[in-house]
């Protein structure tokens, strides 16, 4: 994130956080709590792929290859170019061979 | 924020026209107007001064000017002389496409630009469609149909030049590429200003009032009667449907899934709409987006209706309603199986 960004404050749509306004539920997660959740999610998501993601200092991800190739991403709009950038592919969330894994490695 | 509105549709449907008439209006004493070219638009002979080079203040009031190099620098450069005070200030910026043009940039810039997103926020996208030659454009040409694809207001121009029959007959062709856009008629002098300007999903107090018209219209009745989405297919590929879902979802899987399905399908996911019952809100969660943008989420103070399913529905090219909503199952399932107290993690 750049500095004038960072000034401006932008923050994305997906941060339950930023948007307290619309989430008014008694359920609705810590900032920290909401982070993890995404980054087991993301990383569950990932498996088949090999692919691990980590929560850096609540503000950035940090996403790595099998061979420990680390890229820092600001949100999660950033994780799949950054994931295109290390595996040379790009993820098909509506590939049925892959979906079929996922619901496999879940169980 | 001042919100933007977007006057798009194909060539000759009738968009300078509509700016003939907003140029003139009182309504839109405090407004600016983006055009493509001075010389299309017939300026002359309401001019009250050219208040900066490129720059005409008009007699109703309006601000007009044309674009420059680009379209986030025409619009920086209209907010620093409004603060400067070189121009009259503005309450609402409206911007007119090229007949060619696809207006999901334009929704990009606003909505991604570091400085425009903190000043601006977008509002309706009105398409004009042509009352003679609509039927043909829709047929014929992708442009005019990606634009109707992604409008929020259609506007059928030229009403008074042909019959009844035509008119119903376009109307449900558009209905039928977009189902969430209200239909306005106009015969080149009267149009709703308020229908199509005015009300939109950012203004709280017409928020509900909107939701409704996405939900609650006789056009979607039939996907909403039958539990099941509805595929239209048409000559392009455009697909309507609408996905719907018992149980609170997972925000956050669901934010992982539309930025994936974005990331990589944002160029066939045209428009979607979502009215959500999410578990970290007590209250229904608004979502909407063009292309691969997708605007903050909204807070609805009430339900529209008895109906408490999440309910999105999708403007697609190509993209079956069976992969998005298999899809979407799939991820929402992993996550609730995550959360279960006794099924593990994905184990590594």
């Amino acid at each position: 994130m750049c500095g004038l960004c960072g000034l401006l404050g932008i923050t994305h749509w997906t941060e339950t956080s930023a948007h307290s306004a619309a989430f008014t539920g008694d359920s609705r997660k810590t900032l920290r709590a909401e982070r993890l959740h995404r980054t087991n999610l993301v990383n569950a998501i990932l498996h088949p792929k090999r692919v691990r993601i980590s929560d850096f200092q609540a503000t950035s991800y940090l996403l790595s290859s099998p061979t420990g190739k680390t890229i820092v991403v600001d949100d999660i709009q950033a994780v799949w170019g950054a994931y295109e950038t290390l595996t040379g592919h790009n993820l098909d969330p509506l590939d049925p061979e892959y979906l079929k894994i996922l619901d496999q490695a879940s169980k | 924020m001042i919100p933007v509105n977007i006057i798009t549709g194909f060539l000759g449907s009738g968009k300078t026209t509509l700016l003939k008439e907003i140029l003139q209006k009182s309504e839109f004493n405090d407004t600016a107007v983006i055009v493509n070219e001075f010389g299309e638009v017939g300026l002359d002979h309401i001019i009250l001064e050219e208040v900066e080079e490129g720059v005409l203040l008009l007699e109703s009031g309006c601000i007009c000017c044309t674009i420059r190099s680009d379209i986030q620098e025409t619009i920086r450069s209209l907010q620093v002389k409004a603060a400067a005070g070189t121009i009259p200030s503005f309450k609402r910026l409206i911007i007119e496409t090229t007949g060619l043009a696809d207006p999901a940039p334009i929704v990009s810039t606003i909505a991604a630009e570091p400085i425009i997103r903190n000043h601006f926020r977008i509002g309706n996208i009105i398409c004009t469609l042509d009352g003679i030659a609509g039927t043909t454009t829709l047929n014929t040409h992708e442009e005019g149909t990606k634009q109707l694809a992604v409008a929020d207001r259609i506007l059928i121009t030229k009403t008074d030049l042909v019959t009844l029959e035509k008119i119903e007959s376009l109307e449900k062709q558009a209905q039928g590429i977009n189902p969430l856009a209200q239909i306005g008629h106009s015969n080149g002098t009267n149009f709703d200003v308020s229908l199509l300007f005015e009300e939109d999903i950012n203004d709280p107090s017409k928020r509900v009032q909107e939701i409704e018209r996405w939900f609650d219209s006789d056009r979607l009745a039939d996907l909403k009667d039958h539990h099941h989405a509805h595929a239209q297919q048409h000559g392009l590929g455009l697909k309507s449907f609408v996905i719907a879902f018992d149980e609170p979802i997972d925000w956050t899987v669901f934010g992982i899934w539309l930025t994936s399905l974005l990331h990589a399908y944002g160029e066939k996911i045209l428009r979607v709409k979502g009215l959500l019952n999410v578990e970290e809100s007590s209250t229904p969660v608004v979502l909407h987006g063009v292309q691969h943008i997708v605007h903050a989420p909204m807070h609805l103070e009430r339900w529209p209706s008895e109906d408490r399913r999440s309910q999105i529905i999708f403007i697609t090219k190509g993209i079956s309603e069976d992969a998005i909503r298999t899809s979407l199952t799939t991820f929402l399932s992993l996550a609730k199986r995550m959360s279960g107290p006794e099924i593990p993690a994905v184990k590594d």
